[in-house]
């Protein structure tokens, strides 16, 4: 296990320290890292406004064990992780399972120490965004939100943020965008500043709603109810399974499932469904290697027409259209 | 017709004299509201990145109105992306183009030194993104990528004037549609506009300096089928060839796609391509020392006149078949 203890913030005087644990080095705007630790991109970017992004995507090659000590408190890192493997976040004596099909989103103070553990063979795709504190509270006060622990978000000695959520599937949707492109470059800047600003955009909107949901479902719930999230994404090309069968993978009654599903997700489990497919429709359109038939076909839609105006009601222009401008 | 003029700048303020022409009321110095006397809707300006300003106009008029931009000496281009569902009109050089609605023309690009003018159609709902670019930031973005590789556009370049005026990509569409409805009162409105920005224009500058052009003519389905055909015509050169029937069938095409996407991936009809494969093989054989005479050859080839045989091999050698024979010694045997 290599252990690693290091600083973020929301100005670039932490990478220097934190490539040279890893014994690399920074390219332009790249951190290279030895082959034998692991695999993939590192990336930085200031994002102006006091918005530095940090983008990884790595495949791990040992176990890692990072420690996370600040030595600047003034900063909220907002983490989207999707791994797929194990990996863990240890805060404030709790230990959470973070990743693609755990906990996805964490917000967490700048003051706080974090442990980030993580087992080999694991592939990390994460976007950090580290924001000053007087940013966010002054991004706050102009929108002139409500927002009722903005004085603690403003004052470090009174109570820190800590947040372990479930990020929505628009979130994930951008982030997946931002995964198709190829890293480095001013127009890769432009998207990766582009999609900062959406994930803040969702992230205050979850803010400003203020629905705290996973913390009112229990765990077994709510990891019965993710289960039955990966069924369907896993299933996604084929009809919709019916709530009657969801509800008895989740071991739950129909009104119950119903209900629960739709505090995680935000969406009835039909919707869910369908807004995935159009998206997966979308990719495969994109490719140009089917047709808008032969799509609807293998996303088991009854027909063509049917197809056509569920992409347009999703996404606001015919698939014809979609495909005829790309 | 109501005519008002103004003129852009990168920073909030040149919005309180065009809200003063209009009479509009000026918001936060980022949103317009429109009076109801002229119509019903709103504009938003923001600042997204040093260089980079966006105008996002959702509005229905009641009274026509002509908007002039005028022309100023500020280094700016102007993105002007429409998504309204019917037609606009732009004037750039006293032209007009129509420009609106998913299946015309709705992106132009316009250099600040060239005046236009904007006309929204009446009694519908106009929407669009402007996105106000400094010049010196797009040289950069060019700059970098022509170093790779030219810029294959047909505008004209960067030049001190230019515009440009072609379609959105879908992306982009998709992009507008989703902040299309948002209300712009709302905290996560001004992210949500400066993300679909800069990826507005990061998508036009991928799709601009597309930097490894696929080629999408044909599918990978298809083109497994025509490798496949090629692969049958390879392994079967000893044979006649099988015609083009039998091998569009195999590939699972009619005969016409089939020869056109055969053309495509191998700039020859199949025929040609057989003979020419199955010539390679006659000029092994032919110096291969194993065969007593050229008819042998021939035969072995599955031609029965040695006069076409010789005019083919010629066409594509430039050497008589004779020439290249080499011929099998007797006292071997």
């Amino acid at each position: 296990m290599k252990t690693i203890q290091h600083s973020y913030g929301a100005d670039l005087s932490w990478i220097a320290d934190f490539t040279n644990q890893f014994g690399g080095k920074i390219e332009g705007n790249f951190i290279i890292i030895p082959e034998e630790l692991q695999t993939g991109t590192r990336y930085f970017l200031d994002c102006g406004e006091g918005i530095i992004a940090y983008y990884i995507n790595v495949v791990y090659n040992k176990d890692f064990r990072f420690i996370q000590k600040n030595l600047d408190n003034n900063f909220v890192g907002i983490y989207y992780n999707l791994t797929e493997g194990e990996a863990t976040v240890n805060s404030n004596s709790i230990l959470y399972d973070v990743g693609r099909w755990r906990y996805n989103l964490s917000i967490i103070d700048g003051s706080l120490e974090s442990d980030y553990n993580v087992k080999k063979g694991s592939r990390t795709f994460a976007l950090c965004i580290f924001i000053k504190k007087t940013m966010l509270e002054e991004f706050l006060k102009k929108n002139n939100i409500h927002f009722h622990n903005i004085e603690k978000i403003a004052n470090p000695s009174l109570n820190t943020i800590v947040r372990f959520e479930r990020m929505s599937s628009e979130s994930y949707h951008i982030l997946n965008d931002l995964r198709k492109l190829e890293v480095g470059g001013p127009v890769f800047n432009l998207n990766l500043i582009g999609t900062v600003q959406m994930l803040l955009s969702n992230c205050l909107k979850k803010f400003s709603t203020e629905r705290i949901i996973i913390q009112t479902v229990n765990s077994s719930d709510l990891t019965s109810i993710i289960a039955v999230q990966m069924f369907l994404i896993e299933h996604i090309e084929d009809q919709f399974p019916s709530i009657v069968l969801l509800a008895q993978m989740a071991n739950m009654s129909e009104s119950k499932f119903k209900n629960l599903f739709r505090k995680v997700t935000g969406l009835t489990p039909n919707n869910f469904f369908m807004s995935n497919k159009l998206l997966r429709a979308k990719e495969l359109l994109e490719k140009k290697q089917l047709s808008i038939s032969q799509v609807s076909d293998q996303l088991s839609f009854t027909n063509n027409s049917y197809f056509a105006s569920k992409f347009k009601e999703q996404f606001g222009i015919p698939p014809k259209i979609f495909v005829k401008q790309l | 017709m109501k005519k008002i003029t103004h003129c852009y700048s990168l920073t909030p303020e040149w919005q309180s004299e065009f809200a003063k022409k209009l009479n509009a009321e000026l918001i936060d110095n980022k949103i317009i509201k429109l009076p109801e006397s002229i119509g019903k809707g709103h504009s938003y300006f923001t600042q997204i990145i040093p260089g980079i300003s966006v105008l996002f106009i959702d509005f229905t008029l009641k009274t026509p109105l002509k908007i002039t931009r005028l022309k100023s000496d500020k280094q700016l281009y102007i993105f002007h992306f429409d998504l309204s569902e019917h037609v606009n009109l732009i004037k750039i050089n006293n032209k007009d183009y129509e420009i609106g609605s998913y299946d015309k023309l709705d992106l132009a690009i316009i250099d600040n030194e060239l005046e236009s003018s904007f006309k929204p159609a009446v009694n519908e709902r106009t929407i669009a993104i402007r996105l106000l670019v400094d010049k010196k930031l797009l040289n950069d973005f060019t700059i970098m990528h022509s170093k790779k590789v030219e810029p294959k556009q047909k505008n004209r370049g960067i030049k001190d004037f230019f515009y440009h005026y072609g379609n959105i990509d879908s992306n982009s569409i998709l992009l507008i549609q989703s902040i299309k409805d948002k209300p712009i009162n709302s905290i996560s409105f001004e992210p949500l506009l400066k993300g679909v920005s800069l990826k507005l224009l990061g998508n036009f500058f991928n799709k601009f300096y597309d930097l490894n052009p696929v080629n999408n003519d044909i599918t990978k389905v298809e083109l497994e089928a025509i490798n496949k055909t090629k692969e049958y015509l390879l392994n079967h050169l000893y044979g006649s060839f099988p015609s083009v029937i039998f091998l569009a069938s195999m590939a699972g095409m009619s005969e016409s796609k089939y020869k056109i996407l055969f053309r495509k991936c191998f700039d020859s009809t199949p025929n040609n391509f057989f003979i020419a494969e199955k010539m390679k093989l006659a000029k092994e054989l032919l110096q291969s020392g194993k065969f007593t005479s050229l008819t042998d050859v021939i035969y072995e080839l599955n031609y029965t006149k040695l006069s076409y045989f010789s005019t083919k091999y010629y066409e594509i050698f430039q050497i008589k078949p004779s020439e290249d024979f080499v011929k099998k010694h007797s006292s071997k045997i």
